[in-house]
């Protein structure tokens, strides 16, 4: 084991964010760090998990603390709705109004509005859609985004951008997005009431053109904003692809700022972006999963609904430190068996709630052991055992995270 | 299963009062080893499918103060399409505290276990019972359950208290003298039984350290006296099987005391599912002693947060309180208060009516978690404050002033409910309307259709506040808040909330 770089400066603040780089991978581009918000320090790398309306599915702030989480999502279009502003300005912001004491981080709510609503079209000024209840002209832009987000009061908030689907084959089209959106830092940066205690994040445009999310991270980069995001992935492309454009991103983009991969969840995915240098992650899919009766465990998803575990008196997964996992003997743990999930998947929602515990602590406990492995220099070791884990036959392991990890040094089939 | 090494646990009642001048109405002391003992007047939570709804067993211990709860067999007895033949999981479920009842569904062991055979209120089975057997509700339909089963089913799941099985027509309708009087001969037939069995010497068993809350079922007391009889002649030879009584009825408590003093000794469960606190408080004064209140979850459901006190608040205003405020109403949406005022409860001491306003119109499940704890708090701070009262003797007039005081039922509410069906709910008829309105109509909604659902609004109780309706979205299922937009988001919800701007002029082409 070679010894662990520790980086000479390692440190660097803006306004309302310090970003300090505690170890980095001796053979991986992997990043162990410190990013600190506004309120208060979390540990990258990060999986956020998504509280779309300011309540994450059913489980209380005080019960999403004890999974570990500091940091969670927001999503600015589904406030924007409901509460709606007038509520979130009269209430004093979505920390006050969900009794959440840590950090929110904010989507621009343009996602909504473009991979989902068909007939949005994007023009210069803003996003043009139709409403989709009455049908009428709405007009969504960079400064509304902006007010929005100042009202929820985020730690973190996102520029809106032009985001087109990756696999989109019109390449003028994905150079005027990726133009328009550097554009739209511009009038996001400008428009921005509060730099000075919410921090506003640039995102990486470009599709899967690597040449184009080159051009986009100088332009962005430039700009210099205390965090970056690499946006318009997983949106149903190759995943080999997915891996070449963030490495591409990572390479370029400056050290000593966090870097966030948008709407990536799957395990998988979370450890190979870490290897590829990318600090942060969000997804939806721990938690709806968790409402299908899904519990993520190390050796896979487990459909909880399945007749095998109406007599597994074990809990949802073996040696797990979560709440309904943890020895009913230790502190606060709650003494879930795969049976009682069983017993009450689908027909109380108090099973879908603590399925939602257990895969948000996973999820951030796996971020947290890669965090550990990379200070510790042994995250090429915590890969293996990871994908070891999560297939038992090497000759399954799909070939994207062999090929991804390959080019950051490790070799899955390497014992 | 094994008995031996445990310290007994045999329950122990204690009396603390029983003022006359007070009416029926009592102070007691209900204790289990190893549990939280219980000052009654009280209440036990009320589950489905062993789990009090909404609430995970963490929250149970931390926030819910209550000091039981009640479970029903019928929530764990399915047999499942793909394996019809499956003896129920959680007999088979392993306790090292020998409770495989609340180990089985993470009940804390703090918190004292009623079993019985049927939810509360249960489900009217078309089938009806037998000499043998009792008819129960499961989510995979109806089941005969035989009273050998029922009892090997106590003595495998090993409750504190078990409620013994009772002929019952779950029906509104009162029974005909012939049907009552068949359900006072199964009573006895079936307690009987229970008795040999549990504690008898016949059983090769040791006698059972289970206590057994004997059903007084509803119908007249002329009709069941036998049956009582028999219970406090059981009860004189041998206090130690029968150690309380499951009440169907309050009414029937001063014919029972009467009659048989000797049963006045033992704690009394209510299992008349009272609707309102002012039916609480009468049949408390009968001397109920433990109450199971489904009026609790139902409320929460309906996004009300119950808003009395014991004794009223002294105000100078003439009008009537309301026993709950609707939470989905958009006059909270802006109020950093407290659920209600001075409550001590999680939801209210960390979190706001704004929040559980906003969490109502979005459906999102926490709202209902929320208010199913502050409920919980409301209820456990009221039957507090009556065991005061009937401690110093004013529990005689603060029930006068709180019956003037407060509105006679609970406000329905006018939030949309968490997902409003499951087998539990069953049709009350034809002609029942939808709790939850649909999530599609017809594009540009068919005259007819709209007429329907105006006439019906015309019928809701609350109509004049019909403006707090808000903005809920109509799909009927909490399970998704797709990240799509909401379908019923109004173009002037978007630019009012600031989210965008309408375009006024859109060029054409």
């Amino acid at each position: 084991m070679s010894v662990v770089q520790r980086m000479t400066s390692n440190k660097a603040s803006s306004a309302a964010l310090t970003f300090e780089l505690v170890a980095k991978c001796s053979t991986t581009r992997a990043r162990a760090s410190i990013l600190t918000l506004p309120h208060g320090p979390v540990n990258l790398p990060i999986f956020m998990p998504v509280a779309t309306q300011a309540s994450l599915k059913g489980i209380t702030p005080e019960q999403l603390e004890s999974t570990g989480c500091r940091l969670c999502l927001n999503n600015t279009y589904h406030l924007g709705l409901k509460p709606g502003q007038e509520v979130l300005d009269a209430v004093g912001g979505a920390h006050k109004l969900q009794g959440w004491k840590h950090n929110l981080l904010t989507d621009s709510g343009g996602f909504q509005m473009v991979s989902l609503l068909k007939l949005a079209k994007v023009t210069e000024e803003g996003v043009r859609f139709l409403s989709p209840h009455d049908g009428s002209p709405m007009l969504l832009t960079p400064e509304h985004s902006m007010s929005l987000q100042n009202s929820i009061g985020s730690d973190i908030m996102m520029q809106l951008d032009d985001v087109l689907v990756t696999t989109h084959p019109d390449k003028a089209r994905m150079r005027e997005a990726m133009e328009r959106s550097v554009r739209w830092l511009d009038r996001c940066i400008k428009a921005h009431k509060n730099p000075d205690r919410q921090n506003l994040f640039c995102i990486i445009q470009g599709g899967l053109d690597l040449e184009m999310r080159r051009e986009c991270c100088r332009e962005m980069v430039a700009r210099d904003t205390p965090g970056i995001a690499i946006g318009g992935l997983s949106g149903g492309e190759a995943k080999d692809d997915f891996c070449k454009v963030v490495a591409t991103c990572t390479e370029l983009l400056p050290e000593l700022k966090p870097r966030y991969v948008m709407g990536i969840g799957y395990p998988e995915d979370l450890v190979v972006s870490v290897a590829l240098g990318a600090d942060m992650f969000d997804c939806v899919w721990p938690t709806r999963t968790a409402r299908f009766g899904n519990a993520i465990t190390k050796h896979g998803v487990l459909n909880m609904k399945k007749e095998q575990y109406a007599k597994d008196f074990g809990p949802i997964e073996d040696g797990c430190g979560c709440p309904c996992c943890r020895p009913v003997d230790q502190e606060g743990a709650i003494g879930v068996t795969r049976a009682f999930v069983h017993h009450n998947s689908a027909k109380e929602t108090v099973a879908a709630h603590l399925l939602t515990i257990h895969n948000v602590w996973y999820q951030l406990h796996l971020m947290g052991g890669a965090r550990d492995a990379i200070i510790a220099d042994k995250f090429p070791a915590f890969v293996k055992e990871f994908f070891n884990n999560l297939y038992p036959d090497r000759k399954s392991y799909p070939s994207w995270t062999v090929n991804a990890l390959k080019t950051v040094g490790i070799d899955l089939f390497d014992s | 299963m094994s008995s031996d090494g445990h310290e007994p646990t045999t329950m122990t009642f204690e009396l603390l009062k029983t003022a006359v001048k007070d009416g029926g109405a009592r102070l007691g002391r209900l204790a289990f080893p190893g549990r939280r003992t219980v000052d009654t007047p009280n209440f036990f939570g009320l589950t489905s499918r062993g789990v009090i709804p909404h609430v995970t067993p963490d929250n149970v211990e931390k926030h819910l103060h209550t000091n039981g709860t009640y479970m029903a067999l019928e929530d764990f007895i399915e047999r499942p399409q793909q394996n019809m033949t499956r003896p129920p999981p959680i007999y088979e479920t392993p306790s090292p505290i020998n409770k495989p009842l609340n180990s089985f569904t993470a009940m804390p062991s703090s918190i004292i276990t009623v079993l019985g055979s049927r939810r509360l209120p249960a489900v009217s089975s078309p089938m009806g019972n037998t000499n043998q057997t009792v008819s129960v509700f499961t989510s995979t339909g109806f089941q005969a359950v035989t009273t050998k089963q029922y009892i090997n089913a106590i003595q495998t799941l090993n409750p504190d208290i078990a409620i013994p099985l009772a002929d019952l027509t779950h029906k509104t309708s009162t029974p005909t003298s012939k049907r009552a009087l068949r359900m006072a001969e199964r009573a006895d037939d079936w307690i009987k039984e229970w008795f040999t069995e549990m504690y008898g010497p016949k059983s090769n068993k040791e006698p059972s350290k289970i206590a057994t809350f004997a059903p007084v079922l509803p119908i007249s007391y002329s009709i069941q006296w036998e049956y009582i009889e028999r219970l406090s002649e059981e009860h004189a030879s041998n206090p130690r099987v029968l150690s309380g009584l499951a009440v169907y009825d309050a009414d029937l408590i001063p014919d029972v005391s009467t009659s048989y003093q000797n049963l006045d000794s033992l704690p009394r469960l209510a299992l008349t599912t009272p609707s309102t606190p002012h039916q609480v408080l009468r049949q408390l004064s009968l001397g109920m002693d433990i109450f199971l209140l489904p009026f609790l979850s139902t409320a929460s459901d309906a996004g009300i947060a119950l808003s009395f006190t014991f004794p009223p608040p002294a105000s100078e205003s003439s009008g009537l309180l309301p026993l709950g405020i609707d939470m989905s109403s958009p006059e909270h949406s802006i109020s950093l208060e407290p659920l209600t005022e001075s409550c001590t409860c999680y939801a209210c001491t960390t979190h706001h009516r704004a929040f559980v306003q906003h969490l109502l119109g979005a459906r999102e499940m926490l709202g209902w978690t929320l208010l199913q704890i502050h409920n919980h708090a409301v209820l456990a701070s009221f039957f507090a404050s009556i065991r005061e009262a009937l401690a110093d003797g004013t529990f005689e007039d603060k029930a006068r002033q709180f019956a003037l005081r407060y509105e006679p039922e609970i406000p329905q509410g006018l939030g949309e409910r968490p997902r409003a069906r499951g087998y539990h709910f069953k049709s009350e008829g034809p002609g029942e309307q939808k709790k939850n309105k649909p999530g599609w109509s017809k594009f540009e909604g068919e005259e007819g259709a709209k007429n329907i659902e105006e006439k019906v609004a015309d019928l809701r109780i609350d109509d004049e506040q019909s403006g707090a309706s808000g903005l809920g979205s109509g799909v009927d299922s909490v399970a998704e808040t797709p990240l799509v937009p909401d379908e019923n988001a109004d173009a002037k919800d978007l630019e009012e909330k600031g989210f965008a701007e309408k375009v006024v002029e859109e060029e054409k082409k």
